[in-house]
């Protein structure tokens, strides 16, 4: 009987040899169900085996099918796993099998686009809050007074004539720059101030380099101890943040009648690199704002104390901020709305 | 203003030490931009003086003739097709290599005939628009040297913006001082002692009516001026700085204009009607024949120069035809006056006249130069002519103390410039620009003379005249940490710039237009029809009819936006404007006008094209209507809104509504009515609406508070209805809202239906339903009931029926 119970321990080691054997040239499906039938099948020696095992003896039969089930199953989970691994081969195949064009085209969502004045607006506006300032606002429509008069423009300053402005009656008209915000601002507020205010003003002007309106953002910032270097350092570090670190920037003396002293600001020209060029006229420089220390006489308007305080303010055009920094080379574009000029911010 | 390099080398001691560009850098660097300088010696290379020796026909042809012209050094022969000169006349000879307008000198043969160079006319060496024969110059000119630098061409222009501030640097004498206290050079001033010459008779007088109108009226008379042509020099010197030459005497005046910036005026003293001359008003109606041939009727405010008979000039402006210096002018009468620029400012605006002379007096100039121009006039003419004049002046003036001491302290100039800046140096600024001082201990007296009285009023002027000339890029930048508690926006700020970025998100082109429209439009509209858009503002000056009223809504600009894109054949827009709209104010007189942020969309044309995967589709209201609710849920509550119709002349009267929140206005939205859209020559849908933003973001819900996310699950049915056409889809939802109990969460319309198995006359509605309770899991039973009493209700109240 132990010759026997060996002799079986043989062929099922010899049946497991035979299907690792065998395992090794199953390369689809089809031949695993062939070694499946092979080997666990009806006629394969384990199942046969266990089919008869009522020949052997009562007292060996439990050893018999520990046995031989040890080995089917040690062959049932190979055969799973090889079919589980067929399995993903197989898929993959397929998958593979599928054709996709990816060159088609996809469905389109439709591009939109913040106006290219409010993005430099955004942009300046950012630079400032980082540097601790709020933003004012004020009407368009603005009196004789705040326009002019509370910004050291009494009824006949020759530089009145420098602006030409849109009436609405004799005291009201459109706001030929921001510098009102200035005025409105201190009167409802004590110093310090630090303020920015960007919107839109009228000129009676328009060719190729002039539109009836544009766009200004004023700068104000007033309190103890504020000096002219603190002004150059202010527009220098906007220079720098909105142009690059690269730009040079000079302060050349101006007139301006609320300011004293006064300044126009340049940045060296990014085109010809400050050699000279067309566009910066040949100097080398372009033009980007006006600013200067506020004239003390405005502190009287607003009821500050001129020997207490002092301050700065400061002038740009939007759209001029916004060619220079994108390259555009026509200001009429800006209120002409073509959907393609549009698009590109 | 144009200005030359030698013109300034006779007012600034050595002033060759600097070169034309360093001192047209230091210029713009101290406040007087140069905004271009020119070199014009370039244009006339190669072009030399020579002489005719003697001439003869040019053998093979009738007009040409053949010169020997001795350029000094030798005798060149030249073929010539004029034929007025004579031998011995100098002329300006272009050699080879000389550039005449785009055409370059060569020695050539013309016509069988050797030529070595080209005598040149006036108007190819660009001295005049049209010229007659080549240039014949008079003087004393060396033979073979250069045309340019012998009369006066071989000079650099320094083109010169000029601050209002600065009426005293309209002048190369200001130009002068300035460039002496940047660089410390010598400033030459003009200055005669002539005293003793005024008013010394009274053969003839002068009458100032106002002297607050006229402060200062000098005049003086030369008598027998013998005819003489203005000197090459001089002529040259003025074109250089745009003017052009017209006779000796107005020469000089406009020269001693530019040189001294006091404009002079001279009349043909035979034709005046009195040895009196009147400054005066001009009486009602009074008329004039100027210069420029025109006939001005003046106001009453107007300053003329008047004799005893009429007025023979228009202050500061212009002067009168009938007492202009002609070629029979003997004696001139020369006017040398000072009147009150915003009177002179007032009348060249009225009269649209603006000149050289206007613009100096309406920026205040100094009167103490009356007399200097005076006697440059007489010590120019005398260098010209030869001629000595009477040494009598006459002179009227307003007696006023024109010197200002202002205190200039040192803990000024620190305060503003955050520098200390030596006490010397600042003196010595100061003293350099004409201004005398001395230092005590803690600050400058200073003493403003005459021609700055006008712009250095106060101690901060002083400042600023120390920090321009000290220079400011030699003032240190000094880092500022704001003092404010923190930048910031304002709610509306943030909620603005977050529309703006939803819009663009969605996919919409923001664009920004003028305020301004023209009233054909704002009719064409029929918003003279409509109560809430009518009351516009008027522009009382327009630049154009275009331009004329402020608008009211940004209709009319976002439509013309379509057309205008639609004639670049961009037929598909999604456009909007974020912009103020103005309205009148009727509540008083005097009042601004009322300015209102509108939001306002656009949408035209396809909303997509054909394309490989799905079909072409056109924009229709609810595109429009899509994103109001998408901006409703995203800033306010979704629920809050409704659209209530209400007809607007410029919508289709069925598409047009107003838009609510909680039962208050807050916008408009429909489509643009068709006709109009029609004489517009558009041819496709127009959706349109508009929002008050100021309201909309009020409204906006501030205190965004967590809502618990449900924690049983919902139970979901359809519902599909049979119902009249008429009832509306609001109308249905509110029914079935009110019916459906707090636990009715979310209701959607899915299907819409009109046709076959329907009824004429009705439609069918399917609605899904979702239910939930906050606190339990629902039971189907409850659904049903409710779902039951719902349709009940719509039965009852709309007469509608389950669809089968
Ligand atoms: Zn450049």
């Amino acid at each position: 009987m132990e010759e026997k119970i060996n002799l079986l321990k043989q062929d099922l080691n010899k049946t497991f040899e035979n299907f690792t054997n065998d395992k090794k040239e199953v390369k689809s499906l089809n031949e695993l169900d062939l070694l499946e039938s092979k080997y666990l099948g009806k006629k394969s020696l384990i199942a046969q085996t266990l089919k008869n095992i009522n020949e052997f003896p009562h007292e060996v039969k439990p050893f018999v099918g520990k046995t031989v089930n040890e080995v089917r199953n040690k062959i049932e989970n190979e055969i799973k796993n090889l079919r589980d691994e067929l399995n993903l081969i197989e898929f993959d195949r397929k998958l593979r099998e599928e054709k996709f064009d990816l060159t088609l085209p996809g469905r389109l969502l439709p591009l939109g686009s913040k106006n290219i004045i409010n993005k430099v607006i955004e942009e300046i506006q950012e630079i400032f809050i980082g540097l601790g300032y709020e933003i004012a606002e004020g009407p368009e429509v603005e009196t004789d007074y705040y326009n002019f008069e509370a910004l050291n423009h009494p009824p006949d300053h020759p530089a009145r004539s420098l602006h030409d402005t849109f009436f609405i009656d004799d005291k009201i008209l459109l706001r030929t720059h921001t510098s009102p915000v200035q005025i409105r601002y201190m009167e409802k507020n004590k110093p310090p101030v630090y303020i920015i205010a960007p919107g839109k003003v009228y000129r009676k002007d328009y060719d190729v380099t002039h539109t009836p309106m544009f766009t200004q953002i004023e700068g104000l910032a007033v309190d103890n101890n504020i000096n002219f270097g603190n002004l150059k350092w202010t527009l220098e570090t906007l220079a720098h943040s909105f142009f690059g670190k690269d730009r040079k920037v000079r302060f050349r003396p101006h007139y301006f009648p609320f300011t004293e002293p006064s300044a126009e600001v340049d940045v060296s020209c990014n085109i010809c690199g400050g050699k000279g060029c067309r566009v910066c006229s040949g100097t080398g420089w372009l033009e980007i704002l006006g600013a200067g220390m506020v004239d003390p006489n405005l502190y009287k308007y607003v009821n500050y104390n001129p020997d207490e305080v002092t301050g700065f303010a400061f002038g740009m055009g939007i759209e001029r901020m916004a060619m220079l920094k994108y390259g555009i080379d026509d200001l009429r574009l800006f209120f002409e709305n073509d959907i393609r000029f549009l698009r590109q911010f | 203003m144009k200005i030359t390099y030698s013109w300034l080398e006779e007012f600034v001691a050595d002033l060759k030490d600097f070169s034309p560009q360093d001192i047209a850098n230091k210029l713009t660097m101290s406040g007087t931009e140069v905004k271009r300088l020119e070199y014009t010696g370039d244009k006339y290379k190669n072009i030399i003086i020579a002489q005719i020796e003697s001439f003869i026909k040019h053998p093979n042809a009738d007009k040409l003739s053949l010169c020997k012209v001795n350029i000094g050094s030798e005798i060149l022969n030249i073929v010539c097709g004029a034929n007025n000169f004579k031998e011995k006349d100098l002329v300006a000879l272009a050699l080879e290599g000389a550039k005449i307008g785009d055409f370059t000198i060569k020695k050539s043969k013309i016509r069988g005939e050797y030529s070595e160079g080209m005598m040149c006319s006036e108007k190819e060496l660009g001295l005049s628009q049209e010229s007659e024969g080549i240039l014949i110059l008079e003087g004393n000119y060396k033979l073979g040297e250069s045309f340019a630098r012998q009369v006066g061409l071989d000079d650099w222009v320094f083109e010169i913006e000029v601050t209002p501030n600065r009426p005293d640097c309209l002048s190369v004498i200001g130009i002068a001082r300035e460039i002496s206290a940047i660089t410390g050079l010598r400033f030459k001033s003009l200055e005669y002692d002539c005293q003793n010459e005024i008013n010394i008779n009274k053969n003839f007088q002068i009458e100032i009516k106002n002297l607050q109108l006229c402060p200062r009226y000098s005049a003086k008379i030369f008598k027998d001026i013998v005819d003489k042509k203005t000197p090459d020099w001089m002529k040259n010197r003025l074109l250089l700085c745009d003017i052009r030459s017209i006779n000796l005497v107005v020469d000089l005046t406009n020269y001693i204009m530019l040189e001294t910036g006091q404009p002079l005026h001279a009349f043909d003293a035979e034709l005046l009607a009195s040895n009196k001359i009147i400054v005066r008003t001009a009486q009602k109606n009074e008329s004039i024949t100027l210069i420029d041939g025109t006939v001005r009727t003046l106001n009453e405010d107007t300053i003329v120069i008047a004799d005893e008979k009429n007025a023979v000039a228009i202050a500061g402006i212009m002067g009168g035809k009938d007492t202009e210096i002609n070629e029979k002018t003997k004696n001139v009468f020369l006017e040398s006056a000072n009147f009150w620029g915003p009177s002179i400012m007032k009348t060249s605006k009225k009269l649209g006249l603006r000149s050289e002379a206007s613009n100096r007096f309406e920026k205040k100039i100094d009167p103490m130069l009356t007399i200097i121009a005076l006697k440059r006039f007489e010590e120019l003419l005398n260098k010209i002519t030869g001629q000595k004049f009477e040494k009598v002046i006459y002179d009227c003036y307003l007696d006023v103390n024109r010197e200002r001491n202002i205190n200039l302290r040192f803990s000024k100039i620190k305060q503003i410039l955050g520098i200390d800046i030596e006490r010397k140096a600042a003196s010595l600024i100061l003293e350099r620009l004409g201004i005398k001082n001395k230092i005590s201990d803690d600050y400058i007296s200073a003493l403003v003379p005459s021609f700055r009285f006008e712009d250095l009023e106060r101690e901060i002027d002083l400042v600023e005249e120390i920090a321009r000339i000290y220079g400011f890029e030699n003032i240190p930048t000094q880092k500022l940490d704001s003092r404010s508690s923190h930048g910031k926006y304002s709610y509306s700020q943030k909620m603005t710039m977050k529309i703006r970025q939803t819009l663009e998100d969605s996919g919409f082109n923001e664009v920004i237009n003028y305020s301004f429209i023209s009233l054909k439009e704002f009719n064409f509209f029929k918003l003279n029809e409509e109560t809430s858009f009518k009351d516009y503002v008027r522009i009382s000056n327009p630049l154009n009819e275009d331009f004329e009223i402020l608008r009211t809504t940004l209709l009319q600009s976002l439509v013309k936006n379509l057309k205008d894109n639609i004639s670049r054949k961009i037929l598909n827009l999604r456009i909007f404007e974020i912009s103020k709209v103005f309205f009148k104010d009727n509540s008083g007189k005097n009042n601004l006008p009322i300015e209102k942020t509108r939001l306002a969309v656009l949408l035209s044309g396809k909303a997509n094209l054909k394309s490989w995967n799905y079909s072409e589709r056109t924009y229709d209201f609810y595109d429009l209507k899509g994103l109001l609710e998408y901006l409703f849920e995203k800033f306010l509550l979704k629920d809050s809104l409704k659209l209530l119709n209400n007809e607007y002349k410029f919508f289709h009267p069925s598409i047009s509504a107003d838009i609510n929140f909680n039962n208050e206005k807050i916008g408009i939205i429909g489509k643009i009515h068709p006709q109009l859209v029609n004489l517009l020559d558009i041819r496709q849908d127009v959706y349109f609406m508009e929002i008050d933003l100021d309201n909309f973001i009020i409204k906006s819900d501030k205190k965004q508070q967590f809502k618990q996310i449900p924690q049983f699950p919902s139970i979901s049915i359809d519902l599909a209805i049979v119902i009249d056409e008429k009832v509306t889809n609001s109308e249905v939802e509110e029914e079935i809202y009110k019916n459906g109990g707090k636990n009715l969460v979310n209701l959607r319309l899915f299907d819409l239906y009109k046709g076959k198995q329907i009824e004429d006359g009705k439609k069918s509605l399917a609605y899904s339903l979702e239910f939930r309770a906050d606190d339990r899991t629902l039971k189907d039973l409850e659904v049903e009931i409710i779902s039951k009493r719902i349709i009940e209700n719509l039965n009852r109240k709309f007469g509608a029926v389950l669809r089968q």
